[in-house]
């Protein structure tokens, strides 16, 4: 791939990430409450999303602040205190806006990508 | 690395970010350094050890103090601006975002420029009991409306304010030389319409940048730069 290619492909992930981060976030807490550190390993698990550690406390704070997301400090006996987040009434019905656009909008996708890369290729990069 | 030195760094590394985050609310800073405390300290004891390597990468991944304090400023700033209703605080959140990229900027340059303008009405109202003659709402033979002050001179007029000549031209500062005279049209309703221009001014400038940063905001400038960063070392680490 040249560079100007590379250059691009990598901006384009980076926008489509990026645009990705509230929704991953939201939706890591939709069963749970979690700590920081619990969100993180969700999202490296799940999504690939590649998230930079710091970023995800700016994220939560900005959630915080749009009452999308409660905390509270707990003491969890291991010597520091952990901040624990879960998804308010507001969360909740905005990740599952979220989540049923996200679901029509990739299916439209898939539907238009699918004679690009092929039956079998796409088969192969969805899993 | 002992116990004391895993936290002699630690320290060191949030009394960095706690520096950079300067101007930032204190009860709002020390939550946001105690979190990354919470943080640092999880990671290590994830880790399993706390060897001198494992503490390098685990601030690492947090993130350099000074771009993690930077994105978090302009947010912060952003968000208490949304809710201000404060001029000043609106123009300086606005300044900090114009550093960061080009929306930031044009959303200054419209705030600088509604206020500028409000300004301008109050400080005529203001004159006009001092300069009678030269501060008014002047017209040009070109048809050029001018609030502001005028050189007084018949030929070479020079005025200085807010100037429209519709239906496109708008400017905030100096008009050149006209071609004769001006005249004056307000007369003793100067005073009362130039104060409710500067409220108008105000309002509509207010409520224009609150909205701009609304829609503009944090939302659309953060967390670019940290996530590249990842993105090239999980891409470095994938080769």
């Amino acid at each position: 791939m040249s560079k100007s290619a590379g250059d691009y492909s990598d901006r384009w992930e980076a926008q489509i990430r990026k645009g990705c981060l509230e929704l991953a976030v939201l939706a890591s807490l939709w069963k749970n409450r979690l700590y920081g550190l619990e969100i993180l390993r969700a999202l490296e698990g799940n999504s690939g999303l590649g998230l930079a550690e710091g970023t995800l406390y700016l994220i939560l704070s900005r959630l915080k602040a749009e009452k999308l997301v409660q905390s509270e400090w707990v003491d969890a006996g291991s010597g520091h205190p952990r901040k624990y987040y879960w998804l308010t009434e507001a969360g909740k019905q905005r990740l599952h806006y979220m989540a049923q656009f996200w679901i029509q909008f990739s299916a439209t996708l898939d539907a238009l990508l699918e004679p690009v890369l092929g039956r079998k290729e796409h088969a192969y990069v969805r899993r | 690395m002992s116990a004391d030195n895993v936290t002699a760094r630690t320290d060191e590394y949030l009394a960095s970010l706690r520096k950079a985050l300067g101007d930032v609310p204190i009860a709002e800073r020390d939550e946001m350094v105690e979190e990354i405390r919470s943080h640092i300290f999880e990671r290590i004891e994830a880790e399993g050890q706390a060897t001198e390597r494992v503490i390098n990468q685990v601030l690492r991944a947090v993130g350099d103090p000074n771009e993690l304090a930077s994105q978090y400023k302009v947010e912060a700033l952003l968000r208490g601006a949304a809710k201000s209703r404060s001029p000043w605080v609106l123009l300086r959140s606005t300044l900090r975002w114009a550093m960061t990229g080009i929306v930031g900027f044009i959303a200054f340059a419209i705030t600088l420029t509604g206020y500028g303008c409000a300004a301008v009405c109050y400080l005529c109202a203001l004159l006009k009991p001092i300069l009678p003659a030269r501060i008014g709402l002047w017209l040009s033979p070109e048809h050029t409306l001018t609030l502001g002050y005028w050189n007084g001179r018949l030929s070479g007029t020079e005025v200085y304010g807010i100037s429209v000549r519709p239906p496109f031209s708008f400017v905030l500062g100096t008009l050149s030389a006209t071609n004769g005279p001006v005249r004056e049209i307000y007369g003793p309703w100067f005073f009362p319409a130039s104060f409710l221009c500067g409220l108008l001014f105000i309002m509509v400038t207010t409520y224009f940048t609150k909205w701009f940063i609304r829609k503009f905001g944090w939302r659309k400038s953060s967390h670019s730069l940290l996530l590249r960063e990842s993105l090239s070392a999980s891409s470095g680490s994938e080769r």
